[in-house]
């Protein structure tokens, strides 16, 4: 297994998570997420990963969504918002995005005592 | 770009129309905006890929939800459901009829046997204790002492199978439930 399949494999579990920290304060449009998620590399995604994603954290209702016109010239856009059952799995996302830190922090430090990392 | 949208909504045939209406719109509407930012058409295109690996992209999820209900599946939970309805045609109502029954006996015997010592030592001579008795052969029958022992010990025997059959039934469907629940999850 590649480095590049290994963060795929990371992106897959992670971008619902920053999907949901994203629009937590404020909704966010489709594309919008897309934009902001291409500014790091590492969860760059295309459209055909957060459009089928974003459907389904709606149908699991995390978020929802609404049409809202834009600025003249431009066509409506799909804004999502988090739902407080949105609300609730996030916290216990960063909750366990805490544990998981802490573990890989921990095998960092057990490495680093026994043997010299280069 | 409407072609592609054509193909796109030609793709999600399996999703309900209010859905598929909906997905089309999100897309038309991110391409507008990439073309309102001065995007060509053929790099609006080749960003979003090939239409028909977009619209899969949307039926992921509903494949994998579909795939419970697979043939091999269908076909499993039908023999499994056959099989299970016929024998338990069979076990369920003999271990349900045979445990009460073997039960039942298993108090009655020493009672009875009990009830023939009573009359037999005390000569109460109480009806139709001439037809309850442990006969070796025609007419040959055992003194009453050994008659009680022979009832108790049969009384014990027949509680055993009682409470065996018992055991059984709740094994039966204990375990066909579980199977049945582990095959339609």
């Amino acid at each position: 297994m590649g480095i590049e399949d290994w963060k795929s494999q990371i992106k897959r579990g992670t971008l619902e998570f920053c999907i949901l920290l994203m629009i937590r304060r404020r909704p966010f449009y489709g594309y919008e997420i897309i934009n902001a998620l291409e500014s790091y590399p590492i969860l760059a995604a295309k459209e055909n990963t957060i459009y089928p994603l974003l459907r389904r954290l709606q149908k699991e209702e995390y978020i929802s969504s609404f049409w809202k016109d834009s600025a003249e010239g431009l066509p409506p856009r799909k804004y999502y918002s988090i739902t407080d059952k949105g609300t609730e799995y996030l916290a216990a996302m960063s909750a366990e995005w805490e544990n998981l830190l802490n573990a890989v922090n921990g095998m960092k430090g057990e490495l680093h005592c026994g043997e010299e990392l280069e | 770009m409407n072609e592609y949208l054509e193909k796109i909504e030609k793709s999600l045939k399996p999703l309900p129309a209010s859905e598929r209406v909906d997905i089309v719109q999100e897309i038309k509407s991110e391409m507008l905006e990439l073309q309102a930012a001065g995007k060509s058409e053929a790099e609006i295109l080749q960003r979003l890929g090939d239409p028909r690996a977009l619209a899969k992209a949307y039926l992921g999820d509903l494949i994998v939800k579909e795939k419970p209900l697979s043939w091999t599946r269908v076909l499993a939970l039908c023999a499994y459901y056959s099989l299970a309805g016929l024998s338990g045609l069979i076990v369920i109502p003999t271990l349900g009829i045979c445990a009460p029954v073997f039960l039942l006996c298993a108090v009655i015997c020493p009672v009875v046997g009990a009830l023939k010592l009573l009359d037999s030592v005390l000569n109460l001579g109480l009806p139709w204790m001439q037809q309850v008795g442990v006969f070796v052969l025609e007419g040959v029958e055992l003194a009453p002492g050994v008659e009680f022992i022979a009832c108790v010990l049969a009384g014990v025997l027949l509680g055993l199978a009682g409470w065996g059959c018992w055991k059984l039934l709740v094994l039966y469907i204990r375990g066909v439930s579980k199977v049945g629940t582990s095959l339609s999850c």
